[in-house]
């Protein structure tokens, strides 16, 4: 998979790059729009990531000139900018998703993976994990054939911790990925604990999830 | 206890115009008493003027044809004395010899009496009393005129110039009043216009206001000043707040992309993992509080959209839903008492849903485990009101004024936040209109109002 990242922030681009890559992405970066026009119109990207204070160029008329051009490659907007209407125009020109900053690396991952499955459909829509067969198209979660009545947030986290099997996603993670859109005030709460606790109740009434592990004082991990 | 502003409950007290014109009328009743009063006397002296140039010349005639013809001309009796009255006209003139000149006065005096006619009759007469010498014998010369009319004429004087100054006083009156309303009406132009409560400078009403008093005209340039400076420092301080949060987005995302990417890395130790993940809340904690001014901040410069029809009980039952495990978590229960719908038209849909997560959120945080939140929607007049009331821990009266307050938390209070979630609610409720109303009593709960009107057209 190939990934432009139009970003002027260096520091930024390269955390993303250093992510990325490790996720097996083929990364380019780009600090300013005209070379991120020139990359994403010379070369075959899958993703684009894009910000849109760039200091040369609005990151919207780089989309509207790729869409022009009949890119292909999918769009995520990453932006701080306040402006309402971004989102808005952005999803308009053709943008496939839009991320706030601050945003974290793992979110980011998601909606990739959401992406792909929507633009191109995956193989598989199913994600499995031990003895549980977990159908991200239908929503449902079953164990040897055995359907598990699983909460919205419930299956969020579980399809969350599973797309970053075998590596820890901290409370933090996980309450920004559930509750993300969600400005309250809560910062230290332990919802997320209880979300856990429900889940893993549910799913280990159908089988064994040795692999659902608590690292104490971080958060969890799927670990196969 | 309430928060709405002051000014509502105020008692209203007289305007201008009313005390103008209570004064206008005291001042012309005054006037009016005095000078009928006063009439009498002018009336009085006036004619008395008259009368007494009429008896001194008169007398200087009678004097004149004394000395011309001698006494003898006019006194025809024995005893020297002469008295001649004309009933007509109430006139008398005579003449009486002086016997002892020491009663006499040496020079005329004029002098009301009572003077008894010949006919026998009593009257109230004018009379000047002058005293002469002739053929060495000393008389006094009265010339008298009766006045009894004159006490008629001076009431019926003053009924009719009462009658016709309480005619000019009225009309007076109703043109006074008249002109200071239209004396008036640019104060009270300012005074709808200027002086109703705005939510923000934003809302103020620059138009000049057109008058030709001076006064006012400095007034309302005096306010329009004032709010543009108002304006001016609001705008600088939203601008501030959003730039630096807007700034700060970048800095923390590198953090908190640096602290992910470390963490993916296995080989760390248990400790530093921990470290780290505390660090990342913390980030995160600093992320919310920048993120909520900037919602704040937004709102307040109108950068959100208001263009959807939000059906309030759906509305609700999607925060409810979204929160439902919170609730399990405290063994609360939702208690709904939704006796009517609304829609909220126009409202943005996503800011409401934040306004409501947080109010129902802070319901849980400060409730007692088992206990309840009891939403009611109804109408009151043509008020839509949303209540959410908890059984919790309630709060002190003199706490409520500042709640929605950034950054204040209670002193007391032992759950974490960090002080934005109340002043989020505030401002999305007026961003739709709405007025909050907060009542709490320590131990037995608190509940907060959302009051919006009802849209007639």
């Amino acid at each position: 998979m190939n990934v432009l990242i139009v970003e002027d922030e260096r520091s930024l681009s390269h955390e993303m790059e250093i992510y990325l890559t490790k996720q097996n992405f083929n990364c380019d970066v780009a600090f300013n729009g005209k070379s991120g026009t020139d990359m994403v119109l010379s070369n075959e990207y899958d993703f684009v990531l894009l910000d849109l204070g760039l200091p040369d160029m609005d990151g919207l008329e780089l989309l509207r000139e790729a869409k022009k051009k009949k890119c292909e490659a999918a769009f995520i907007i990453l932006t701080a900018r306040s402006e309402v209407e971004d989102k808005i125009k952005g999803l308009d020109l053709g943008a496939d998703d839009y991320i706030g900053k601050p945003f974290s690396l793992a979110e980011l991952q998601a909606r990739m993976q959401a992406i792909l499955r929507r633009k191109h459909g995956l193989k598989s829509n199913v994600m499995q994990i031990a003895d549980f067969e977990i159908d991200i198209s239908n929503r449902t979660v079953h164990c040897n054939g055995n359907l598990i009545n699983l909460t919205k947030k419930e299956f969020d986290l579980l399809h969350y911790l599973g797309l970053h099997k075998n590596r820890v996603l901290t409370r933090t993670q996980l309450t920004e990925h559930i509750w993300g859109d969600v400005l309250d005030d809560d910062y230290e709460s332990n919802y997320i604990d209880v979300h856990i606790k429900n889940l893993r109740k549910k799913l280990s009434a159908q089988g064994s999830v040795d692999w659902f592990e608590t690292v104490r004082g971080v958060g969890y991990r799927v670990n196969l | 206890m309430n928060i709405l502003p002051s000014f509502i409950k105020r008692r209203k007290s007289p305007t201008i115009q009313t005390k103008f014109a209570i004064y206008n009328g005291l001042s012309k009743i005054v006037i009016v008493l005095a000078f009928n009063a006063i009439l009498p006397i002018i009336v009085q002296k006036l004619v008395y003027d008259h009368i007494d140039k009429r008896l001194i010349a008169r007398s200087e005639r009678v004097l004149l044809t004394v000395k011309k013809g001698g006494i003898e001309e006019i006194t025809l009796e024995q005893d020297c004395s002469f008295e001649s009255y004309s009933i007509l006209k109430e006139e008398f003139v005579a003449i009486y010899p002086i016997l002892d000149p020491r009663k006499m006065s040496r020079d005329m005096d004029i002098s009301d009496e009572e003077w008894r006619s010949s006919n026998g009759e009593a009257m109230k007469h004018r009379i000047i009393k002058r005293p002469f010498t002739y053929d060495n014998q000393l008389y006094e010369l009265n010339v008298g005129e009766g006045i009894g009319s004159i006490e008629q004429l001076k009431n019926t004087f003053q009924q009719f110039s009462f009658m016709i100054m309480l005619f000019f006083v009225i009309v007076s009156l109703f043109i006074d009043l008249g002109f200071v309303s239209i004396l008036m009406r640019p104060l009270n132009k300012i005074m709808e216009r200027k002086l109703k409560p705005v939510p923000s400078p934003n809302n103020f009403d620059f138009t000049k206001i057109n008058t030709t008093t001076r006064e006012f005209n400095k007034l309302d340039q005096r306010i329009n000043e004032m709010m543009l400076m108002l304006k001016d420092a609001f705008q600088i301080e939203k601008e501030f707040i959003s730039n630096v949060s807007h700034e700060l987005q970048t800095p923390i995302s590198i953090i908190q992309n640096r602290l992910e990417n470390l963490m993916i890395d296995q080989e760390l130790n248990e400790e530093v993992m921990i470290k780290l993940s505390d660090s990342q809340r913390t980030l995160n904690r600093m992320s919310k509080i920048i993120k909520a001014l900037l919602l704040i901040s937004k709102i307040e410069n109108d950068q959100y959209l208001k263009n959807e029809k939000i059906d309030l009980i759906q509305l609700l039952d999607e925060v409810l839903e979204e929160i439902e495990e919170r609730l399990i978590e405290k063994d609360i229960k939702i208690i709904r008492q939704f006796y009517e719908n609304f829609e909220i038209n126009p409202g943005n849909k996503a800011l409401l849903y934040t306004m409501f997560t947080n109010v129902i959120n802070n319901a849980i945080k400060y409730n007692k485990e088992g206990g309840n939140i009891i939403i009611t929607t109804k109408t009151i007049g043509n008020e839509f009101t949303i209540e959410i009331k908890d059984t919790g821990l309630g709060m002190k009266k003199e706490d409520i004024p500042t709640i929605f307050d950034r950054f204040k938390r209670l002193n007391n209070s032992t759950a974490e936040g960090f002080g934005l979630g109340l002043p989020i609610v505030k401002t999305i409720a007026n961003f739709h209109q709405m007025k909050v109303r907060v009542d709490s009593e320590v131990g037995v709960g608190t509940s907060f109002t959302f009051i919006t009107e009802i849209n007639t057209d």
